[in-house]
C-alpha cells in the first residue's frame, strides 16, 4: 500500500504526504493530465511584433461527422486554442470567454491579455489542490492590448508562459524545433503560417486539415479558412 | 425627466434624444449621452436612472456577446429586447428595481425593430415610441407625423422635432438633441407585398 501509495486518494494508511504526491514529489494526477495533453492534435502558437496566430491540426473524422472547432474568439481582441480532451478545452474556452467580459463590464476595456492568462492559470491551478480531475487541456492565448501583441501557453498544473512560439500536443517537440529553427520576428503573416504548418507536417509526417486564427496591430481577431 | 424617442422605418431604425440630465431642480448635465450603441446594429435609448440604465445595458452587452460567441451568430434585436427585460425583471423581484424606461432599437434580418422595455420587465413592440417625462408631448408630434412609409431621413426629422417639442413645454428636457440613424444590414432583401 505505501509502495503506490499515490493510487491511493486520501491520506489513510498513514502516508507522509498527501496522497496525491507521488515518487519525486510529482502530481501524478497532472502529470496524467499533461500526458492527454501530449496525445492531443499538433497546436502552434507563434508571435511577433506586428501579429500572432494560432494554429491547430484538425483529426479527421468518420465520413458524414464535422470535426470540432479548434480556434475560439474569446473577445474582439483575443483568440484561443487548446490541445487535450476537446470537453476540456471548451469548458476553459467558456471561463476565459466569461473572464473578458466580466471585465468589460468592470472597466468598459478589454481586458489585457496576461489577466486573461493569470485567471486561466489560476483557475487551473485550483483543479490541482484538491482530490478532482485536473483539466486536460493546455490553452495557447494570442491577442493585443496596451503593451501590444502577447502570446501566452497555459498548462493544466496552472504554469503558464509569455513567449513568441509554442506547440502543444502529438510530437510538439519536433514542431517546436521546426519553429525554432526557422522563426524570425521579421517575417510576414504568410511566413508565419507556412512555418506553422511545416512544423505541424514535420511532427506528424502527414499533411492533415489546420485550422488558423490571425491577431493583428489593428483590428479584431479572426479565423482563417481551413485548408 | 428626459425625453426620448425611436422610430421604424422601412430603411431601418432611428432614435433621438435631448441632453438634459436633472438633479431635482437643478440641470446636473447640459451634454448628456442618453443614447447607448451596443454596436453596429443595436442602441438603447435611456430614461430613468442614468446609473442603472447604464449598467443594464453593460450587463445585457457581455451576456449579447457571451451567446454571439458561442453559437455564432449575432443576438435578433427580440433576443437582446427580452435578455435586457429578463434582467431588469430579475431586478424588480429581487426588490431592487433597476429604474429605467429603455427604448431598444436594432436592425437584424427581418429589418429594423424598437422594443419599448421597463423596469417591470415588460417589452413593447413598437413602431414608433417615447419615454421619458417630455413623452407626452413627443408623441403628440408622433402621432400626427408618422406614417408607415417613411425613410430614415424622414424619421430623422420626425424625431428633431418630437423631441424639440418636448423640449419647448418639459423643464426634465433640453439642451440640444441627439439622433442616431442605424440602417437595415446591406443583405437585407426587403420583402413586398
Amino acid at each position: 500500500m505505501s509502495d503506490n501509495s499515490y493510487t491511493n486518494i486520501g491520506m489513510s494508511g498513514g502516508n507522509r504526504y498527501p496522497s496525491y504526491y507521488g515518487p519525486g514529489g510529482r502530481l501524478v494526477f497532472v502529470d496524467s493530465a499533461l500526458e492527454a495533453v501530449n496525445k492531443g492534435s499538433t497546436t502552434i502558437g507563434i508571435k511577433t511584433p506586428d501579429f500572432a496566430i494560432l494554429s491547430s491540426q484538425i483529426k479527421p473524422t468518420r465520413p458524414l461527422v464535422e470535426p470540432s472547432e479548434k480556434i475560439f474568439t474569446i473577445d474582439d481582441n483575443v483568440g484561443a486554442t487548446g490541445s487535450g480532451y476537446i470537453g476540456d478545452i471548451l469548458q476553459l474556452v467558456d471561463e476565459i470567454r466569461l473572464h473578458a467580459q466580466k471585465h468589460r463590464v468592470s472597466f468598459e476595456t478589454p481586458i489585457e491579455i496576461g489577466s486573461l492568462a493569470r485567471h486561466i492559470s489560476s483557475y487551473l491551478h485550483s483543479f490541482t489542490i484538491y482530490s478532482v480531475r485536473p483539466q486536460a487541456a493546455s490553452i495557447l492565448i494570442a491577442g493585443r492590448d496596451q503593451t501590444g501583441i502577447q502570446l501566452y501557453q497555459i498548462d493544466p498544473s496552472g504554469t503558464y508562459f509569455r513567449g513568441s512560439a509554442f506547440a502543444i500536443g502529438q510530437s510538439s517537440e519536433i514542431a517546436l524545433e521546426v519553429i525554432q529553427q526557422g522563426y524570425k520576428e521579421n517575417m510576414d503573416i504568410e511566413q508565419a503560417i507556412q512555418l506553422s504548418n511545416n512544423a505541424i507536417e514535420k511532427a506528424l509526417a502527414e499533411k492533415p486539415l489546420i485550422a488558423t486564427g490571425v491577431i493583428l496591430k489593428e483590428g479584431t481577431f479572426k479565423k482563417l479558412l481551413i485548408n | 425627466m428626459t425625453t426620448i424617442v425611436g422610430i421604424k422605418t422601412k430603411e431601418g431604425v432611428v432614435l433621438g434624444s435631448d441632453r438634459r440630465a436633472s438633479k431635482g431642480f437643478f440641470i446636473g448635465s447640459k451634454i448628456t449621452q442618453k443614447i447607448a450603441k451596443v454596436d453596429d446594429t443595436l442602441a438603447v435609448a435611456i430614461a430613468g436612472q442614468l446609473s442603472d440604465a447604464e449598467y443594464l445595458i453593460r450587463v445585457a452587452k457581455a451576456e449579447r456577446k457571451l451567446l454571439e460567441l458561442r453559437r455564432g451568430f449575432p443576438l435578433s434585436v427580440k433576443e437582446s429586447s427580452r435578455l435586457i427585460a429578463n434582467i431588469a425583471y430579475s431586478g424588480l423581484k429581487s426588490y431592487q428595481p433597476y429604474f429605467v424606461e429603455l427604448l431598444v432599437a436594432g436592425v437584424d434580418d427581418e429589418g429594423g425593430h424598437i422594443f419599448a422595455a421597463d423596469m417591470s420587465g415588460a417589452i413593447t413592440n413598437e413602431v414608433f415610441a417615447s419615454s421619458g417625462s417630455g413623452s407626452p408631448i413627443a408623441y403628440g408630434v408622433l402621432e400626427s407625423a408618422y406614417h408607415t412609409d417613411i425613410t430614415n431621413e424622414q424619421a430623422k426629422e420626425i424625431a428633431t422635432k418630437s423631441v424639440a417639442a418636448a423640449m419647448e413645454r418639459d423643464p426634465g428636457s433640453g439642451n440640444g438633441i441627439d439622433i442616431l440613424i442605424i440602417p437595415n444590414l446591406p443583405t437585407l432583401t426587403v420583402k413586398t407585398g
